[in-house]
């Protein structure tokens, strides 16, 4: 019972819990600086937003709903920060899955499908999520039941 | 790739490998890097349901409102606290990686800096995640 071992040497693979730096410039090498730089980023705003959205709510008694939307979005500093989290997360989470694809699935076919359906999904839900922090206005959202009122009348009733 | 397992980890790895859980000795360095992609893949998948659940505000209060009693039961609370935990092990196991790179002197102490993110995540999680359970518990107020 043997497998291969390969011998770690810490210049060519620093991390080992990660890729190496990709030696020629280009995508991939962007995309390496890419994933640490938003990484370091993303520890305060993800982190940030976690805290505040499930911790310090908690604590304070407040609840989630549209009036506190409404005043957090009322500061152009929240909408700023939303937006950037949103950016980052999305780009640094799909890259991730766009390697994760790229390790596991071999054939062909199936990892163009799968690259070209994550491609495709996260610009449609990027472009959703830009629409919605930049677009919000608590004025002209319909007061009442709205499109998907039907769907929640009928699912809270139940 | 997983990282491969150096020299010298396999000389000090008789000891405490996992073994018993796998037909070949698992690393430490294994390990992080899995828990790495399992908890990066889960953190995608809530954020392209949370950036649904958010849109959700453009159709006024009464829709939203109705949204987010879905986050309100016991069982979703427990899936937001695996959530909690899985960016708080993503963020440290992140900047080990980072540190790694950019210091390859660390490597000596990848063993240590994997132990220190997992018990840092362990110990964060206790009282972040006694918060968060709280309102559906026996001792909380809701």
């Amino acid at each position: 019972m043997s497998r291969e071992r390969t011998i770690y040497v810490s210049g060519t693979n620093p991390s080992r819990a990660a890729r190496t730096r990709p030696e020629n410039a280009g995508f991939e090498r962007f995309m390496w600086w890419f994933m640490r730089i938003s990484g370091l980023l993303l520890v305060i705003l993800a982190l940030g937003h976690m805290l505040i959205m499930h911790v310090l709510t908690e604590i304070n008694g407040q609840a989630v709903d549209f009036a506190f939307v409404t005043h957090r979005w009322g500061s152009p500093f929240w909408r700023i920060y939303d937006l950037l989290l949103l950016l980052l997360a999305l780009v640094h989470g799909v890259n991730g899955a766009r390697i994760v694809i790229g390790d596991y699935v071999h054939r062909g076919g199936w990892r163009t499908f799968l690259l070209l359906g994550l491609g495709a999904f996260t610009l449609v839900w990027l472009l959703l999520g830009i629409f919605v922090i930049i677009a919000f206005n608590p004025a002209t959202a319909p007061a009442g039941a709205g499109p998907l009122g039907l769907l929640s009348g009928t699912v809270g009733a139940l | 790739m997983p990282p491969a397992p150096c020299a010298a980890e396999d000389e000090s790895a008789k000891g405490d490998d996992l073994s018993g859980m796998f037909r070949y000795r698992v690393s430490w360095a294994q390990l992080a890097w899995f828990g790495h992609r399992a908890s990066g893949v889960g953190v995608l998948v809530f954020l392209f349901l949370h950036i649904v659940e958010t849109a959700t505000v453009s159709f006024g209060p009464s829709v939203y409102d109705w949204t987010q009693t879905l986050y309100n039961n016991l069982p979703m609370r427990l899936v937001e606290v695996l959530l909690m935990a899985a960016v708080v092990y993503h963020s440290l196991n992140g900047l080990r990686v980072i540190a790694m790179d950019f210091w390859p002197r660390l490597t000596i102490h990848y063993r240590a800096l994997t132990y220190a993110v997992v018990s840092s995540t362990v110990v964060a999680m206790i009282p972040l995640g006694l918060i968060m359970i709280t309102p559906f518990m026996p001792w909380g107020h809701a």
